[in-house]
């Protein structure tokens, strides 16, 4: 079941094409990673879906209701951390929460629970009565991933939700992410930390000038765009072996370890379908012992600037 | 409904811990308070020199017609620098989108605003209308109540009218500084003109005209300045709305 869905969804500013026809359907219960450099249009698009900006032209469905501009229909299913979020400072942080709480009709008691729990999750316990202005920048991103929680939302839109977070901070906020795959939230993830896009999304789009250049499984992208690489290592001396190797026709290159030692080497080849149907016959038949066969992959930075690169090409 | 009550109690914890509601309740106080005291007191306070200043004896009249004056023009000012910021600030400041990714109608967001700002002057007005009062009556003496709240009442309305258009235009910008400046133009204009032939009877501007009246005694009704205000103070909370709510966040 589609749970975002986007028909030629369009915004333009004055000549500037903020996101141009994107096209998206996002099954339910997903994470949904949201890659681009910055202007992308990655914001843009999230303003559109959380019905705070205006689609030029094009259509959206979140949730099941149409995106219009404050659809309160919409916002009842929603949770939205932007990527600078704005508190009133004036507040404390569980006070903020019992206000999103309010805002969203919960009862009392449910919203003392609610506020125990996500303060607790995002470690702010110990801050809960202090003043969200004096919140240091790392505290204030986690209020916003809590606020974003309050009504248990089916779809959070999340703008860059790790960027100003330590390492650790980035850690729990990435697992509580993935804690929500277990109760099929369906999370919109923008962000460039890539390796944070590697870890907990399942799907990602890559966004460039406007334009949905790729989407696809994480494991898809990367098979697509795999470095056509092989690497192997043997007990003993493999040197025949890589004789023979060179005569495939799959194979375009043997490159030898620096120390050309001849039991590690990597294999560039070029038909790859062939090659994974065939080097694993050739490695049985050729008695050697295999100590380790891997196929390289491209980590996902590997594959964006690469799509990216061939954009600018 | 429910939303822009949650909005009206946060609104007013701001005013609140902000000192804002403090701050106004202190300024109309003393206003209330320093009016009578100056008048009957200036004579005692003018330094003895060798040129005679023949100062006028100073009647009830005088001192709640200068009161009022105060009020309405002092208030005006206060009513534009206090909400010129009320909407436009928090469009600025990212505020207003963390909230209206709720389900939080952009209305009930406006109407809350006013709503609070009203309860503040409201309070700032009873406050020193009071302290005028008493400090009159200990000093002078034959002040008639019901002249002078329902004369407090007009110019209350007259303030009424200043933070609704004030709070309308701040929903049109999202510079404060835009906001307030249309305001602070439109007003004086309006206080300017309400003096001229036709638009005295009906802009909310002769509104400050007709409190004095009032209060001195001799106030004719001026329904259709009456009419007029109540109309465009219900306009300007759907027209801050009509605009805001095409704005994108």
């Amino acid at each position: 079941m589609k749970t975002i869905s986007c028909q030629g969804l369009t915004k333009h500013y004055g000549k500037v094409i903020g996101l141009d026809n994107l096209d998206l359907d996002i099954e339910e219960g997903t994470i949904f990673g949201f890659l681009g450099p910055n202007g992308a249009g990655k914001t843009t698009t999230l303003k559109m879906l959380t019905g705070l900006s205006r689609p030029t032209s094009g259509r959206a469905w979140v949730a099941g209701e149409e995106i219009t501009l404050y659809s309160l229909s919409l916002k009842n299913k929603i949770g939205y951390l932007p990527e600078e979020p704005a508190f009133y400072n004036w507040m404390t942080g569980r006070e903020y929460l019992t206000f999103v709480g309010e805002l969203f009709r919960l009862p009392t008691n449910e919203i003392r629970t609610r506020c125990d729990e996500l303060l607790e999750m995002v470690d702010l316990t110990q801050a809960e009565s202090r003043r969200v202005g004096g919140y240091s920048r790392g505290m204030r991103q986690r209020l916003g991933i809590a606020q974003a929680l309050m009504n248990k939302p089916r779809v959070l839109f999340l703008d860059e939700p790790s960027s100003a977070l330590d390492p650790i901070g980035r850690l729990e906020i990435l697992k509580t992410i993935t804690r929500l795959k277990t109760q099929a939230t369906t999370v919109f993830l923008s962000s460039h930390i890539l390796a944070d896009v590697e870890r907990v999304c399942d799907v990602v789009g890559i966004i460039d000038e406007g334009r949905l250049i790729v989407e696809s499984e994480i494991d898809d992208l990367r098979e697509h765009f795999a470095l056509s690489l092989f690497e192997l290592e043997f007990e003993e001396n493999a040197f025949p072996f890589i004789k023979i190797l060179e005569g495939l026709p799959w194979v375009e290159k043997v490159v030898l370890e620096e120390d050309e030692d001849t039991s590690k080497f990597t294999i560039r080849a070029s038909d790859m379908t062939r090659g994974k149907r065939e080097l694993p016959k050739l490695i049985a038949e050729s008695g050697l012992t295999l100590r380790q066969y891997q196929l390289v992959m491209p980590t996902l930075e590997e594959v964006f600037i690469e799509l990216l690169g061939k954009k600018e090409e | 409904m429910a939303s822009f009550l949650v909005l009206l109690k946060k609104e007013l914890k701001y005013q609140v811990r902000t000192y804002r509601l403090l701050t106004m309740v202190a300024v109309f106080f003393i206003f209330g308070l320093a009016t009578p005291l100056l008048f009957h007191y200036l004579p005692e306070l003018m330094p003895e020199s060798e040129i005679q200043i023949q100062l006028p004896q100073f009647t009830t009249t005088d001192v709640v017609n200068e009161y009022l004056d105060t009020v309405g023009q002092i208030g005006m000012i206060a009513t534009i620098l206090v909400a010129m910021s009320a909407v436009a600030r928090e469009r600025e400041l990212g505020t207003a989108a963390m909230t209206l990714s709720k389900p939080v109608g952009s209305g009930a967001f406006i109407a809350a605003k006013l709503a609070s700002l009203a309860l503040v002057f409201i309070a700032g007005i009873i406050i020193g209308a009071l302290g005028c009062y008493l400090y009159t009556m200990v000093l002078y003496g034959d002040l008639k109540p019901e002249n002078f709240f329902t004369a407090n009442l007009v110019i209350g309305l007259y303030l009424l009218f200043c933070l609704a258009f004030t709070v309308m235009c701040s929903s049109f910008f999202k510079s404060q500084l835009a906001a307030g400046g249309l305001a602070l133009v439109c007003l004086i204009s309006l206080t300017v003109s309400s003096g001229l032939p036709i638009i005295k009877d009906y802009s909310p501007g002769a509104l400050m005209a007709w409190s004095r009246e009032i209060a001195s005694g001799a106030g004719s009704n001026h329904w259709g300045v009456l009419i007029v205000s109540l109309v465009l103070i219900a306009l300007t909370v759907p027209a801050g709305w009509q605009v805001f709510k095409r704005k994108e966040l």
